[in-house]
């Protein structure tokens, strides 16, 4: 991470957490243990691997780092065990589990406690094994062998075989059973090879497979759930408290009050989890959460991003860490091209003949007269990253970040004065007063907007605070002047790209009067093919290349006038070891978890 | 008596069958798709309007209303529409508890607290202790309840650690952890309440003590507070009675915003979420189960009138 991503003291805050998670690992092990927690594969050679060297310098009393760092003592004492309490922010119930029906992070936040997938991400945001040990894709990429992992058992006993992984794709594919049968589209069916392998077929070769549609958490549809559970539990309690073949199983869940999760002795990973039990709290308001972190009612929050004005409080607690990296996510001020005064009739030009057209320079004075790093030192007390396109920063391989430089939505208030004049509004003079539709929540944001607008451009305008199933609506109708609206849980550019970025994107105005509005808020026939392109591309190197012009040709376009990708923050206490491999972006797993006592 | 009861039951049936409806068709008059968005994330259009299907929600608002009434006739208040589709009494039934039991706590301690002060109040007249009990009062019904309970987990949880700062375990857990997590959020509830007690005890203990049996009372040389004890303040209590009917509103609005804060999920955390989510077979349900408790509660304080006052008959 880079320090260009405008997250303040971000490069202090990796490495610290790097020194950290390196010392964590160093010194989580049992003194009594002659193999001081390693394994003989892992102190055979030819080659040592580095932490193994940190721990046995540091059982051996001489890793000089150690001494240096005041919880060094504490963490020598951390073990297996315990129970961790946790909050999660911003919601009143987790209204289901079942992951046909997951709809929000915070709740595959949990699922991926609990359940599993054929995949993992890890920190990288790269697909790792799960339930899947290794595949082999073919030669065009429609199909993949899959071999999967034995001896796995789900939470009521049952062993976990090809069937269930059959089980779960027939599931899902099934629009009364699932709200992710889109997500499975493009499998054309899987054959079972044997009791541990498959054969998984494609329509079409996808890129983001492994990431996204298999995946535990964000992926959902192939979230490997057990048939003979929700069988006998029925749809209700499974939603409550679902049976899969993850580290923790739940053992209570009293909606809307609290979820207890214990561990699954038998787990695949015998290493695995750490904790022996992990209580859920959800806590819907921003002080009580606070205060709960403050009288040691819990010890880490997860759930909704925190309120930022919490975060400060919790810098200042020496009691507590706060863990921040680039969420995998965007946020955007979105302009409705079919009203004046941004007016466009159409996306499928070059810049430079869209650039002369009064409703496109109009957007693009908007999109420059952002000041993106003081909106984020308003609106999110200096945490997130200016954004310039729906690529986060979260996604690494993928991210350009010479649009920060080069991007035509760099901030440049003189240029958007002069392009407002050139549009016929000299100084503001006669720019009509826009509605901004936004949710209460983002009340905060709206006005920091309002007031940049008006500072930058002097154009007025109104809030419009909606509840958000009235600004689905609103947006989906394309009823709107301004609206601001984003995404989260972007794990793979499809996120990005296909969910927002395609004429026939789901979320691109589809309840609007087609025949006033051919299109949504963007529609360009080079970026929808070119999207396409990348679906499909499985190398890497070429499917970025792909990726990043799409992106800033969506930037330079103005499909919105991106404004920031937030900063995912995790708060717990220090006596929470927290390692570095499962800090992964939006989520909040806690199988390597340890308390230190 | 057996009549009076019988009619007064009759009544609140169809109270609540007037609220019940009232709501029915105020919330499918608010905007905003709750199916649409529910499903916001999966995209699917052709999902939104399966699900409405299965829902019944894409029939004309007549249909839907007689069923949900013929259903409700028969004890089944239907599912939430949100996640796993919970039974609605079911969420009904966790909930009422937790809301009970503040409440209760809320009475208590509020009764604890307005009684003495409003006898020491009506006895010490314009004394220092008056004006501390009156100045008490205003700040109870001044300071709303939201604020007080933040400031209570700011300074009982999370600098003293005293108490838990969030969160209900019901009594099978233990008496101390149901109670200490109650302790917090009850006074948050039950001071304004014990503001408005301590005020009517001592305004109707006033105009007792003038009362001519009183008098009477001195002039045969009985003590002070057998005068009080015995013979004021059970009379000064019948208007005081009247006050506990909307005592019940009080509680459970107060409940309802204080839920939230201490993160119980009460009743009135269930309206609020299933306000907020357009979860119409919830908010149903819970309006029915707390205009319930409001209509039965005050038939229970008219027929408390009796208890205290045997001048009192019904028939």
């Amino acid at each position: 991470m880079s320090d260009d991503n405008g997250c303040k003291g971000d490069t202090d805050t990796r490495l610290a957490a790097h020194v950290q998670g390196d010392l964590d690992h160093a010194l989580d092990f049992d003194p009594r243990d002659p193999l001081v927690g390693l394994s003989r594969e892992q102190l055979s050679g030819p080659r040592l691997e580095r932490r193994t060297v940190l721990r046995l310098f540091a059982a051996a009393g001489i890793l000089t780092t150690a001494h240096l760092l005041p919880q060094t003592r504490r963490r020598a004492l951390a073990a297996e065990g315990g129970t961790l309490n946790a909050g999660w922010s911003g919601v009143g119930e987790f209204t289901t589990l079942d992951p046909a029906q997951i709809n929000q992070v915070l709740l595959f936040q949990i699922a991926s406690n609990v359940m599993s997938g054929l995949t993992h991400i890890d920190p990288d945001l790269v697909a790792q094994p799960d339930l899947a040990i290794d595949w082999t894709p073919n030669e065009d990429g429609t199909e993949y062998t899959f071999n999967l992992r034995e001896g796995v058992t789900f939470h009521n006993g049952d062993a976990f075989t090809a069937d269930d992984v059959i089980y779960t794709f027939e599931r899902s594919r099934d629009p009364a059973q699932s709200i992710h049968s889109s997500v499975v589209e493009n499998i054309a069916g899987i054959e079972k090879l044997g009791p541990h392998k498959i054969l998984l077929k494609l329509a079409a070769p996808q890129a983001s497979l492994l990431v996204k549609t298999l995946e535990r958490s964000s992926g959902r549809a192939m979230t490997i759930v057990s048939r003979g559970a929700i069988e006998s539990m029925g749809l209700e309690q499974y939603g409550l408290t679902p049976v899969g073949t993850g580290p923790f199983r739940i053992t209570e869940h009293q909606l809307g009050q609290s979820l207890t999760m214990e561990k699954f002795a038998d787990y695949y990973d015998p290493e695995r989890p750490k904790l022996d039990k992990i209580v859920i709290r959800p806590i819907i308001d921003a002080e009580p959460l606070a205060g709960a972190m403050e009288a040691g009612d819990i010890d880490i929050i997860g759930g909704n991003p925190i309120a930022g004005e919490l975060i400060d409080r919790f810098e200042s607690n020496p009691d507590l860490t706060v863990s921040i990296v680039p969420q995998p996510g965007f946020q955007s001020l979105w302009m409705n091209p079919h009203r004046e005064p941004f007016k466009v009739e159409s996306f499928n030009k070059p810049l430079e003949e869209l650039m002369k057209e009064k409703g496109f320079m109009v957007r693009m004075a908007i999109a420059k007269a952002i000041d993106r790093q003081l909106f984020i030192d308003q609106a999110q007390f200096g945490r997130g990253t200016p954004a310039y396109g729906t690529i986060n920063p979260a996604m690494g391989f993928f991210f350009d970040e010479s649009l920060a430089e080069s991007g035509a939505q760099v901030y440049d208030v003189e240029e958007a004065r002069r392009l407002l004049a050139e549009a016929g509004y000299p100084d503001g003079e006669g720019f009509p007063e826009l509605s901004l539709l936004h949710t209460p929540a983002q009340r905060r944001e709206g006005q920091v907007l309002k007031n940049i607008l008006k500072k930058s451009l002097n154009i007025d305008v109104k809030l419009d605070p909606k509840d958000f199933p009235v600004l689905i609506e609103d947006g989906d109708k394309m009823d709107y002047d301004l609206m601001r609206l984003g995404s989260g849980g972007d794990f793979d550019p499809d996120d990005g790209l296909v969910d927002w970025m395609l004429t026939t994107s789901k979320f691109n105005g589809r309840l609007r009067n087609t025949d006033e509005m051919p299109f949504g808020y963007f529609s360009d026939a080079e970026v929808d093919e070119m999207i396409a392109e990348q679906a499909i591309t499985a190398d890497p190197e070429a499917r970025r290349e792909l990726v990043r012009k799409i992106n800033a040709i969506t930037s330079d376009k103005v499909a919105s006038a991106f404004i920031y990708h937030p900063a995912d923050i995790l708060v717990y206490r220090n006596t929470v070891n927290f390692p570095p491999e499962s800090r992964i972006p939006g989520l909040v797993d806690l199988d390597r978890v340890t308390l230190s006592s | 008596m057996t009549s009076y009861i019988l009619r007064r039951v009759l009544g609140a049936i169809v109270v609540m069958w007037a609220v019940a409806t009232l709501v029915f068709f105020m919330l499918r008059a608010v905007p905003g798709d709750p199916i649409a968005a529910m499903l916001f994330d999966a995209g699917d259009a052709a999902a939104v309007d399966a699900l409405k299907a299965r829902l019944g929600l894409d029939q004309s608002i007549v249909v839907q209303y007689f069923k949900w009434f013929w259903l409700t006739l028969q004890g089944d208040f239907g599912n939430s529409i949100y996640g796993s589709r919970i039974a609605v009494s079911r969420i009904i039934v966790e909930a009422l508890p937790r809301t009970l039991s503040l409440a209760l706590l809320a009475f208590v301690i509020a009764m604890v607290i307005a009684v003495p002060a409003g006898l020491i109040s009506a006895v010490r007249r314009n004394s220092a202790l008056d004006n501390g009990v009156t100045l008490f009062a205003f700040l109870g019904l001044a300071m709303p309840d939201f604020w007080l309970g933040i400031m209570l987990i700011i300074v009982f949880a999370a600098n003293l650690q005293w108490l838990p700062a969030i969160g209900y375990e019901p009594l099978s857990k233990g008496l101390w952890p149901w109670l200490s997590h109650l302790i917090l959020p009850a006074i948050a509830i039950g001071t304004p309440f014990a503001a408005i007690i301590a005020r009517m005890i001592r305004s109707s203990m006033l105009e007792v003590m003038r009362t001519d049996y009183i008098t009477v009372a001195r002039s045969k040389g009985l003590k002070g507070n057998t005068i009080l004890l015995r013979h004021a303040f059970p009379n000064a209590l019948i208007p005081v009675v009247t006050v506990m009917g909307i005592a019940v509103a009080l509680l459970m609005s107060g409940a309802v915003v204080v839920e939230n804060v201490f993160a119980i999920k009460g009743l009135g955390r269930v309206l609020i979420e299933g306000i907020l989510n357009r979860d119409y077979p919830v908010v149903q349900g819970a309006i029915l189960a707390v205009s319930a408790i409001f209509v039965f509660a005050n038939l229970a304080v008219d027929l408390l009138y009796g208890v205290i006052d045997p001048r009192i008959r019904y028939d």
